[in-house]
């Protein structure tokens, strides 16, 4: 018999089992949709580049590939080094900044 | 639909820790490639590879490695030796006389080019090379393949005397 026969039954499309999309993502797909959501990245990029920010975690990544040699780090490594550090260290101005865009937005979407 | 404020200030970190997380990746990613492809300026594998070239030209440069006056054995970056004149022997296809490979070149100037050596064979020879033809030899297209020397320019090294050729 083949294993196929056995599989279990593909499920049903989501909104027959009533699972409806959350209202965060219904928020994010409308960031995506108006183009807000690029827009914003692209404020935080800017932001986070002018502030020193960026230079800082390049830094902590080339020092920490320096001591394991170049060939032994991945990406996945790099990210989970500079994500504590990089969250606690982005300065409270563009913070409340990107905030602020943030609900203006959530307000005028929610209307 | 009304969004009370806490919600609101909630999905609001919860978008921003979006965006600054996307950021994260792509500046590791960015420094990632940068290190993978040696574009990164660091230091300690830069001299390190400075002193391996400057090793390998010292090695490249030494006198009792030069090719030029060692006659034959040249020895080139792949550790290959050849000697430095091609010695293969190839037939002119103009006047059929067996040539070097190296030597082809200058003699195809000679029995083919514009120089003067090769304009001088053109006009001597005309007649008595359509004497050779009628004896057989392979059918040359060339109109300038007139080149069955019979008066010797310096150039053919008297291999030929008057009014003989040599087969191909």
């Amino acid at each position: 018999m083949k294993h196929s026969v056995n599989r279990p039954p593909t499920p049903d499309a989501a909104e027959d089992q009533g699972k409806e999309p959350t209202l965060q993502e219904i928020i994010n797909i409308k960031l995506i949709e108006s183009g807000e959501k690029e827009r914003l990245m692209e404020l935080l990029r800017e932001r986070l580049i002018d502030c020193g920010w960026k230079d800082e975690m390049k830094a902590i990544c080339r020092a920490y590939i320096k001591k394991k040699g170049r060939n032994n780090v991945t990406v996945d490594d790099l990210v989970h080094l500079i994500t504590p550090k990089g969250r606690a260290s982005v300065p409270d101005n563009v913070k409340a900044d990107l905030l602020q865009r943030i609900r203006t937005f959530l307000m005028s979407a929610a209307l | 639909m009304f969004v009370p404020n806490e919600d609101n200030t909630q999905l609001s970190s919860h978008f921003f820790g979006d965006l600054l997380d996307s950021v994260i990746v792509d500046v590791a990613s960015e420094s990632h490639r940068l290190a993978k492809l040696g574009l990164d300026r660091n230091l300690e594998e830069e001299e390190e590879e400075m002193s391996l070239s400057a090793q390998a030209r010292a090695r490249v440069s030494d006198p009792s490695n030069n090719g030029e006056t060692n006659g034959k054995h040249v020895v080139d970056i792949f550790g290959q030796t050849y000697p430095s004149v091609a010695s293969k022997i190839f037939e002119c296809m103009n006047c059929g006389r067996s040539i070097a490979a190296g030597r082809f070149a200058p003699h195809l100037e000679t029995c083919m080019g514009t120089g003067r050596k090769a304009r001088l064979k053109v006009t001597r020879s005309t007649t008595s090379a359509q004497n050779r033809y009628s004896r057989g030899s392979p059918v040359l297209t060339y109109s300038l393949s007139t080149n069955r020397l019979s008066n010797g320019t310096p150039g053919v090294a008297g291999e030929y005397s008057n009014d003989t050729y040599k087969e191909p």
